[in-house]
């Protein structure tokens, strides 16, 4: 292979090969045939207006408008924007913006991993992330494992450790066989395994390693096809090894690169991995940073929960008002067949926890009788939480469903196939995720999924009923318009809850609930299941379980109380609650079990901790509701606030729960 | 072509520094062009790399990435990247 040869299909080709999906908010997915002018159009003002702005040095004052800037952004520019938001003062940003998100990542690799920090900074940026990098120089990644706290005092928000193939061929002598391959995967794993376990274990905080892609320009270093194929297999033995130990560290993720490079994106550019000893390509970095920054904002508990869709164009093709039920493309036919297809793929995202929704310019009955009676119809209505067909705004109808669900416009991604609608939604709330569709179906899924909006790290049961749970809801809310009162509805619901420490299954859950809650969570901070585990084992220190259920149905595991003995003083460090339950007294009820429990066990009073957040200030009254009283800040703690409770006159339980409380750990691992 | 910006050629020492400043973050003005690369702390070869993919992209000619790597100003980088 000339150099020539790679330069036509490496990096000085910015567009997408015609074959992938080029990613990105609003000009997401797909290549067009008419192109979406208007997106094209604010694409190039998106980028002109972040250029004036950061020439002018106001950049920093306007970094709120960054993240919808970039949202307009399509895939092709980021790396330019990238550049130059690397380049802003972090300290301005967040004195002129203290409520700005920031995430201390530290990269490091086998190579030289400099040339991530520009598409990082981007994809945090697009979810209102800083981001704040330590680079490790050349080469360092196992001293970094190794040694996590000589690398940084305090642990990084994510580490993300770059591997490429050099991890395995600096190992290899020259000339080569496949057997020296094959002793330098063995003994590279070995050491990766244990730099890993040492990272873990020295809690040196989330980690992320990726596969790494077997490079042509060394298979056909080999002439015959025997051990060509072998080396490929050893190569796998590689990768496998290094998945593997995902399964074996809660706190490691590994990043698959195969799936990227499956798109079309070179793995490398040859003239920069000789010369700058960068060994993974400018577009596979763009590409890995895209998922990085997903993970990211799991991590800060931003993950997305709900998709609202459109129907004509996007859910089925034709128009369902003109051509009714029968009319409408679905099922069968080509475009039929692709359009069930992108419906499949939505039922597979609605199994693991995405919640669905409608929100279609159309008559509400023909709606319910295409999902109820069409014969070919993938998704019917009650894979839907909510189903708003009608001709209000698409905005409101969002805001309608969030309010109905209590979910917070930020957690919505919509997908339209209307420029004019999407547009409409991207202006009027832009911190809804919106997704470009276009006139060609089979193009529907690879424009969904080219972000993982929906990403987490782990899936619990309690994510796979929450369609499910979230309609039954609804039933709730007819029941609580048919009441009397609000207690009466209270008094129906015959609710039944428990706190108790979590059982090991139930850690995961513990920690998702600190990962996603972001209303009712009274000092908010992300735990991974291995530092619930640490937490529980912690002496002095007590995890609570809040459950669940009523006359409905079970609501599973919704709370968390983090408690703390401190001498005479019993601590509230935390307290979390799902917002599918919040206002039913559950919160209450708990409460008062831990001040009883404070009392029994000879607590002089109780100390909580309340942390003001961008979300949770409707509860920031919670404690002196609850007979606390303020004692202000100056706990030498950030900006919390404490309250205390002398345990003089307990506040009287909720008399419409029953509630089984058991502060014993038995139940633990 | 290069999709972002609306520079075609490279040839001009000031659509050269144009092309810098908006591709790389590295505020550059023909002013610059003779100061040492030593007074650009923040330069190096991943820069430098990335330049030379920009000026592919605008040129759809290779750039002799050895003689950029040697240069010593940002004009004899322009001076290699045109002669290419």
């Amino acid at each position: 292979m000339t150099l020539r040869a790679h330069m036509t299909t490496t990096e000085h080709d910015h567009a997408p090969p015609p074959s992938a999906p080029a990613p990105g908010s609003d000009a997401a997915g797909p290549p067009r045939t008419g192109g979406d002018g208007i997106g094209d159009h604010r694409g190039g003002d998106a980028l002109a207006a972040l250029r004036a702005a950061y020439a002018a040095g106001r950049l920093e004052a306007e970094y709120d408008t960054v993240r919808t800037l970039l949202a307009r952004l399509p895939e092709r520019q980021l790396a330019a924007a990238g550049q130059l938001l690397a380049r802003l003062d972090r300290s301005l940003v967040r004195s002129r913006h203290p409520a700005t998100p920031t995430l201390a990542v530290r990269i490091t690799g086998q190579s030289t991993v400099g040339p991530l920090v520009a598409p990082l900074t981007a994809q945090l940026a697009r979810h209102g992330i800083l981001l704040a990098p330590v680079v490790s120089p050349y080469g360092s990644c196992l001293h970094d494992l190794l040694a996590p706290r000589a690398a940084a005092p305090d642990a990084p928000g994510l580490t993300l450790c770059l591997l490429d193939a050099h991890t395995v061929f600096e190992e290899v002598p020259s000339p080569w066989r496949v057997a020296d391959v094959e002793a330098a995967v063995r003994s590279r794993l070995e050491l990766l395994g244990r730099a890993v376990r040492t990272h873990q274990e020295g809690d040196g905080g989330p980690l992320v390693l990726n596969t790494v892609p077997l490079l042509r320009d060394h298979t056909h270093q080999l002439v015959d096809l025997r051990s060509r194929a072998a080396l490929g297999a050893v190569w796998r033995e590689f990768n496998t090894g290094l998945l593997a130990l995902a399964q074996h560290h809660p706190g490691l993720v590994v990043i698959d690169l195969d799936p990227l490079i499956a798109q079309g994106i070179p793995a490398y550019e040859p003239r920069t991995a000789v010369y700058a000893k960068a060994r993974l390509g400018d577009r596979l970095l763009a590409a890995y940073a895209r998922e990085a920054g997903h993970l990211a904002r799991a991590r800060l508990g931003k993950t997305r929960k709900c998709l609202v869709l459109d129907l004509d164009g996007t859910l089925w093709g034709g128009v369902l008002g003109d051509d009714g039920p029968d009319g409408i493309e679905i099922g069968s036919g080509l475009r039929g067949e692709a359009y069930a297809e992108f419906q499949r793929t939505l039922k597979q995202l609605s199994s693991q926890g995405v919640l669905l929704a409608v929100s279609s310019k159309n008559d509400a009955d023909n709606v319910l009788r295409a999902l109820r009676e069409h014969p070919a119809m993938p998704l019917r209505e009650g894979d839907f939480i909510q189903i708003n067909a009608n001709w209000r705004p698409k905005h409101d109808n969002l805001r309608d469903i969030a309010d109905s669900a209590n979910l917070g416009l930020d957690g919505f991604v919509f997908v339209d196939d209307s420029s004019f609608e999407r547009g409409l939604v991207q202006e009027r709330l832009p911190e809804v995720a919106v997704v470009a569709v276009d006139e060609e179906p089979a193009l529907h899924t690879p424009a969904l999924l080219a972000d993982g909006w929906f990403d987490v790290t782990d899936l619990t049961e309690e994510d796979r009923e929450r369609t499910a749970r979230y309609r039954t809801e609804a039933k709730r809310r007819e029941l609580r318009e048919d009441a009397p009162s609000y207690q009466e509805y209270l008094n129906g619901l015959d609710i039944e809850a428990s706190l108790s420490p979590p059982t090991p299954s139930e850690l995961t859950r513990v920690a998702q609930l600190t990962l996603r809650t972001n209303q009712f969570h009274l000092a908010t901070e992300r735990l991974r299941a291995d530092d619930v585990q640490r937490l529980c084992a912690r002496p002095g220190h007590r995890v609570l379980a809040v459950r669940a259920r009523d006359r409905f149905g079970d609501h599973g595991l919704v709370g968390v109380v983090f408690l703390r003995r401190d001498g005479a003083v019993l601590r509230i460090d935390n307290y979390v609650l799902s917002c599918r339950v919040f206002s039913r007294g559950i919160e209450s009820a708990c409460l008062t079990a831990v001040l009883e429990h404070a009392r029994a066990t000879g607590a002089r009073s109780v100390l909580a901790r309340y942390l003001p957040s961008p979300r949770n200030a409707a509860f920031a009254g919670f404690y002196t509701d609850h007979g606390f009283a303020s004692e202000g800040a100056g706990h030498a703690d950030d900006d919390a606030c404490f309250f205390r409770h002398g345990l003089h006159t307990l506040p009287p339980p909720p008399a419409h729960i029953r509630l089984h409380a058991d502060f014993e750990q038995e139940h633990q691992p | 072509m290069n999709p972002n910006a609306n520079t075609v050629s490279v040839a001009d020492a000031a659509e050269f520094c144009a092309l810098v400043t908006e591709e790389l973050g590295v505020a550059l003005t023909p002013q610059d062009l003779d100061r040492p690369l030593d007074d650009f702390p923040e330069w190096d070869s991943v820069y430098l790399l990335r330049l030379v993919t920009v000026v592919e992209s605008v040129t759809g000619r290779r750039i002799p990435v050895a003689d950029l790597i040697e240069a010593a100003t940002f004009r004899q980088m322009h001076e290699a990247a045109v002669r290419a």
